[in-house]
């Protein structure tokens, strides 16, 4: 276990770190809070509107991908270091494992979840042409009120 | 040193663990929780198991706790929910002494039987596995890939699952066509 | 049992023998990938695939059927897989279960606007979850088809996403599964660590190394959990609670393939657990397992009664049911008696029960109209006016559940309960036939509202009812595999008594 020490004496370190430092600034740091101070930061600007509360969840889906990959590549790692014992039966259940994990990532990447665009990139035509859109009925005219035949319009 | 470190890994993963269910923030409950991995990662590393403490600190303190802050920031992170809701009176209670008896169960099992815990231990060979620093990891893939190549084959597909179930509930309602406009109309609705 | 370093032998893989999962397995891939390249199939198409690929299995698992017949069980990859006709009677049932749902759920989803090729995926992926727990001859095989099968039934059942029902029952049944998961495995730990291994051959065989094994409590604890964990899967009575909600807030078509492939494969993992791995621990788990199954029963059937939303008394009944199929693990655990009738006699109301219970939750399916809402008890009301012939299927479906004479649920609550009489279990029997009248009450009340009740005010305002050409297939041949195996059960039950589980003997160490 003596290898850890490194560890230990780095996690100390850190730990002290952080607790010298919320204390320094506890004790050293005059205290004048104004409203300019605390709001949040927006790059000088006054901010309009509240933040949003929520992040996209989409974000849930890349996460998801990162925990996905993360545990592919643990299961990886063995199989690289004993390589040569395990030796061609090794190779191709190695391949099985990733074929089908590359299965789950082409169904993640084609089914789109991963396009962080604008929604309407995939809308379809179909409400726009149509037989009963024309010109009358889409384009809205201004300033024609009262002049022109009602029933034309 | 044995007991010292067993010690404070054990205070490391209780701490955690009560942190876990005391705090009202969620996050600061999921910072307990990578406390409580991290005490687990220092006890595998006591029973010279480096490799799985070395994955429990990368999936687990790593990969799953992002997870679960990513899942905190969906659900918005100022909401400390108010536990104190309780349609059925008995039922706290009642698991708390249920909770009690299993671990008491547990624990007398435990006593009772550790002669063969010692007995049936087998675990890592860390005397005679000697072939270098990996042996550790060598030892694994004989394992994984002997005896439980069908389990490992098989946990392919369940983080295909995963991952399918997650893109199937959590993908942005596709837009193409009417209804399915409707319910992106619904969707901003519901978010403000 | 870690093995040291530098004696690694590859172990053989009988690809032959491993046939219906790979098929179910790479087909869902394929119609996962493909069809996300695409991005409309050809309307049905997706559930033919599905249909085609369960059919394809099924017809595998039959020449397996024989093979095994002729040259004997064996155990596949490392012993982890065993290959014997348990397996292949799970499998099997599973296929039937698969291919049938996925018929029912052609046209729901197009009705409800959910189309799109990952509940078909889903299905699949669940139905290769369910083989693997039907094949498993260790825990940790086995927690992995659980957890496939149980994460994939998670998803499907949250997968309407315009319901917020459905959105319930999903976190619902998420939560407590992981709960229950969490169970399972801490038994399958505390059993590692009380006979040092997760194999089925070698959880047997420690019992006999060290005397007094069978007081190691590590052990009785663990068998406890696995009781627990599995228990939740198959609602068994205290860890019941989520089946109703569950199965009345799914789509409809997913709670017919909850209620076939979802049982049956956890009902199979029970068996192999209990009667396969721990056999020496029986006298110790027998008597929970009564109380289980009397529990089950009664809580079924009575609580069934008191509902007002078929999904919901379907649900209770399917709690019931499984009840039924608590008792043949009952007899197969009894001491001293050969297991013959307790173990076929289950798998054979798990695949008549599976048939029946897809083709109820069609019928349902069929009256829920769009939206899926339309369950509760006024719905079925004047149905034999409106759609005569439905109405007909669904009564067929209800005297089986209940048990009538010829049709197949007779056959199979027969046999259960003949299981119970041979080895002496008569208070659990009178308990299981006292329930089988208490649930036919249940039907009864069903049966009276669909033939003599008029419809409700304001029915006929509402949609006319419409049975898409595969979902009518699909309860046509329920309803002829209920009729058919009720007069002729004869080839059922021949085959279902080859099901006998023992341990397969290690081959090769």
């Amino acid at each position: 276990m003596g290898q850890y020490l490194p560890v230990v004496c780095l996690m100390i370190l850190a730990i002290l770190f952080g607790v010298v430092s919320f204390v320094a600034s506890r004790l050293l740091a005059p205290r004048r809070p104004s409203a300019a101070k605390q709001a949040p930061y927006e790059c000088g600007i006054v901010p309009g509107r509240e933040l949003p509360e929520r992040f996209p969840v989409s974000f849930y889906i890349v996460a998801m991908l990162f925990v996905m990959f993360d545990i592919e590549i643990i299961f990886i790692y063995p199989y690289a270091v004993s390589r040569q014992e395990l030796g061609s039966f090794g190779f191709w259940e190695m391949i099985a494992f990733t074929a089908v994990f590359f299965a789950a990532f082409v169904y993640v990447v084609a089914r789109g979840a991963l396009d962080w665009g604008p929604v309407h990139k995939y809308r379809r035509l179909d409400s726009a042409v149509s037989a009963e859109r024309t010109l009358s009925s889409t384009i809205r005219r201004v300033g024609t009120e009262g002049r022109l035949d009602e029933k034309a319009a | 040193m044995q007991l010292f470190v067993f010690i404070c890994a054990a205070a490391m993963i209780l701490g955690g663990a009560v942190g876990v269910i005391l705090r009202s923030h969620p996050v600061h409950a999921a910072l307990s929780l990578i406390l409580t991995l991290f005490g687990v990662a220092v006890l595998f590393v006591a029973q010279n198991a480096h490799f799985l403490a070395a994955v429990q600190v990368i999936v687990y303190a790593g990969a799953i706790v992002v997870l679960f802050l990513f899942v905190i920031m969906l659900l918005g992170v100022d909401k400390a929910d108010s536990l104190r809701i309780d349609p059925v009176k008995v039922q706290r209670p009642l698991a708390a002494v249920v909770g009690v008896g299993l671990m008491g169960l547990i624990g007398a099992a435990i006593v009772q039987g550790r002669s063969t815990l010692a007995q049936r231990g087998t675990g890592i060979d860390t005397a005679s596995g000697g072939a270098g620093r990996d042996s550790n990891i060598r030892q694994l893939a004989t394992d994984l890939f002997s005896n439980h190549v069908f389990a490992f084959e098989i946990t392919s597909v369940l983080l295909v699952i995963a991952v399918v179930g997650t893109v199937l509930l959590a993908r942005r309602p596709r837009s193409s066509g009417a209804s399915d406009g409707e319910s992106v109309i619904r969707q901003n609705s519901g978010a403000k | 049992m870690i093995v040291a370093a530098g004696t690694f032998t590859a172990p053989s893989i009988d690809w032959f023998a491993l046939a219906p999962l790979l098929v179910l397995l790479v087909g869902g891939l394929v119609l996962l990938v493909t069809a996300s390249f695409t991005p409309q199939w050809p309307k049905h198409l997706y559930a033919y695939a599905t249909v085609a690929l369960g059919l394809a299995a099924m017809v595998v698992a039959f020449v397996q059927w024989h093979a095994i017949t002729r040259d004997g069980p064996k155990l596949l990859v490392g012993n982890a897989v065993s290959y014997d006709h348990f397996s292949m009677f799970g499998i099997i049932t599973i296929c039937i279960g698969l291919s049938l749902s996925a018929m029912v759920t052609d046209d729901f989803l197009r009705r409800e606007g959910m189309e799109g090729p990952e509940i078909y995926g889903l299905y699949l992926m669940a139905a290769v979850g369910g083989i693997v727990m039907v094949m498993s001859n260790d825990l940790i095989v086995l927690f992995l088809g659980l957890e496939t099968l149980s994460i994939s039934l998670y998803v499907l059942a949250a997968s309407n996403r315009r319901r917020a029902e459905s959105q319930e029952a999903g976190i619902k049944y998420f939560v407590l599964g992981g709960f229950s998961s969490a169970f399972f495995l801490y038994g399958i730990a505390l059993i590692y660590g009380g006979t040092g291994s997760t194999n089925f051959n070698r959880i047997l065989t420690a019992f006999d190394s060290v005397p007094l094994q069978r007081k190691d409590s590590l052990v009785l604890v663990g068998v406890a959990l696995l009781l627990v964990g599995l228990g939740f899967k198959v609602s068994a009575a205290p860890f019941h609670f989520w089946a109703p909600d569950v199965y009345q807030g799914s789509p409809t078509p997913v709670t017919a393939f909850m209620a076939s492939v979802g049982k049956a494969a956890a009902f199979a993992a029970l068996f192999r657990v209990f009667v396969v791995a721990l056999p020496n621990w029986k006298d110790d788990w027998r008597p929970v397992v009564w109380v289980l199954a009397i529990l089950t029963l009664l809580v079924g059937s009575i609580s069934a009664v008191v509902q007002t939303n078929v999904k919901r008394m379907l649900a209770y009944s399917s709690i019931s049911h499984a009840g039924f199929i608590l008792i043949g693990l009952e007899a197969a655990g009894h001491s001293g008696a050969s297991t013959r009738s307790g173990m076929p006699s289950s798998m054979m109301y798990l695949m008549i029960y599976s048939v029946l219970v897809i083709g109820t939750f069609a019928v349902v399916a069929v009256v829920g109209r769009t939206g899926d809402g339309a369950t509760d008890l006024g719905s079925f009301r004047g149905l034999s006016r409106q759609k005569p012939w439905l109405a007909t299927a669904l009564t067929v479906f209800l005297l089986a559940q209940a048990g009538v004479p010829l049709t197949s649920g007779f056959i199979a609550k027969f046999g259960v309960i003949e299981a119970a009489v041979d080895e002496h279990s008569y208070a659990l029997a009178t308990i299981a036939m006292v329930s089988a009248v208490i649930g036919a009450f249940l039907y009864l009340r069903i049966l009276i509202s669909v033939w003599l009740a008029d419809a409700e005010v304001g029915d006929e305002k509402r949609e006319a009812m419409h049975i898409p050409i595969s979902t009518g297939a699909a309860i046509l041949l329920c309803v002829g595999f209920t009729i058919y195996v009720g007069v002729n059960p004869e080839w059922l039950i021949q085959a279902s008594d080859r099901v006998v589980l023992v341990a397969v003997p290690v081959v090769g160490g």
